[in-house]
């Protein structure tokens, strides 16, 4: 549980990052491949799901990177 | 139909499958449209949660200054859940959450561990019930510190989280709040959940087969005696595995309520 940088916040919260990144990108997939899910039902498409989780994926990338890569 | 297949189980090997974990009611119980019948799993629940206050009861009853026997072990598990999640992962706020995740961590654990212990040898959360109700009560738990630390600003935070540009929050607010209200308490169940299906599975496979090689009487009697071996193995490792799965449900429900206490910066 400890690590051997610099300590930057209590060492509990390495297991915190982990958990929180990879339910980040999950959430990302799954909140805009929803969203694409279901605009795809409206206007009879069938890309937009596609579209969805890439842009989930890239927001997700964009929030962990904010909020983790600060460094 | 089973006269009809029992002739076919006798001449091959069946592996077992998720049917392991149907367990037909033992008392039929139907109120207002909702089955509250109790089964072997529901009675199993009962037990657990009975001797889960009955350590803690009996452990801290008449508490000694120098502790011995129970006492000394239940305070060891309290001291491990105060020192090494509370205060390590909320800090000296966490304090007041030790109850709470005490006694998650000794249910689950408790719980899991009925899938070693004979008779019983069903692990309690190998049934998405138990898992998804724990994890809905974390859930719930760390809305409410959220709320109470913060107001309603806490959804603002959550939701529209400080220093991004404002236009991003197009993109942002939606993946923020799938993951932190609905991807934080499925995944907690389902961790634990899979974790006990797979368990429990391999250890029935590893049972049945070597109980069918042992008594086929020809050269996979060998073998047999190797998977026996190895799944008196497996036991101990299904030992291991129910204490983590234990802890890392309860040291993510001190991550997630650590994260409700103050804004993320």
């Amino acid at each position: 549980m400890t690590e051997s940088g610099p300590p930057r916040e209590p060492s509990g919260r390495g297991a915190d990052a982990v958990w929180s990144i990879i339910g980040t990108l999950v959430g990302g997939v799954l909140a805009w491949g929803g969203i694409g899910w279901l605009l795809d039902r409206w206007l009879g498409t069938s890309f937009l799901v596609a579209v969805g989780i890439i842009v989930g994926m890239a927001g997700a990338f964009y929030l962990i990177i904010k909020r983790y890569g600060g460094g | 139909m089973m006269a009809a297949t029992l002739p076919l189980a006798r001449e091959g090997f069946h592996a077992p499958t998720i049917e392991e974990f149907e367990w037909p009611s033992i008392v039929d119980l139907h109120l207002g449209g909702l089955d509250l019948s109790i089964n072997r799993v529901v009675l199993q629940m009962f037990l657990v949660a009975l001797l889960v206050w009955a350590l803690f009861f009996f452990a801290f009853r008449k508490p000694r200054l120098v502790p011995s026997g129970l006492q000394n072990v239940m305070e060891a598990m309290v001291d491990f859940i105060r020192n090494q999640i509370a205060l390590e992962v909320i800090g000296h706020e966490g304090i007041r959450f030790v109850p709470y995740l005490t006694t998650l961590f000794a249910f689950v654990f408790l719980g899991n561990v009925g899938g070693i212990i004979p008779p019983v040898f069903f692990p309690l959360n190998g049934r998405m019930a138990l898992p998804a109700v724990m994890a809905v009560c974390s859930l719930l738990l760390f809305i409410s510190v959220g709320v109470s630390q913060q107001g309603f600003r806490y959804f603002l935070n959550v939701l529209f989280p400080p220093g991004m540009p404002k236009a991003i929050y197009l993109l942002l607010t939606p993946i923020e709040l799938i993951s932190t209200f609905v991807v934080r308490p499925i995944t907690l169940a389902i961790r634990l959940l899979a974790n006990m299906i797979a368990g429990h599975l391999i250890l029935s496979v590893f049972f049945v087969a070597a109980g069918y090689m042992l008594t086929s009487l020809n050269v996979s009697t060998i073998f047999g005696v190797g998977a026996l071996v190895f799944a008196v193995a497996l036991i101990a490792f299904e030992l291991f595995v129910a204490g983590l799965q234990a802890y890392v449900f309860t040291i993510l429900s001190a991550v997630y309520i650590a994260g409700a206490m103050e804004p993320e910066h």
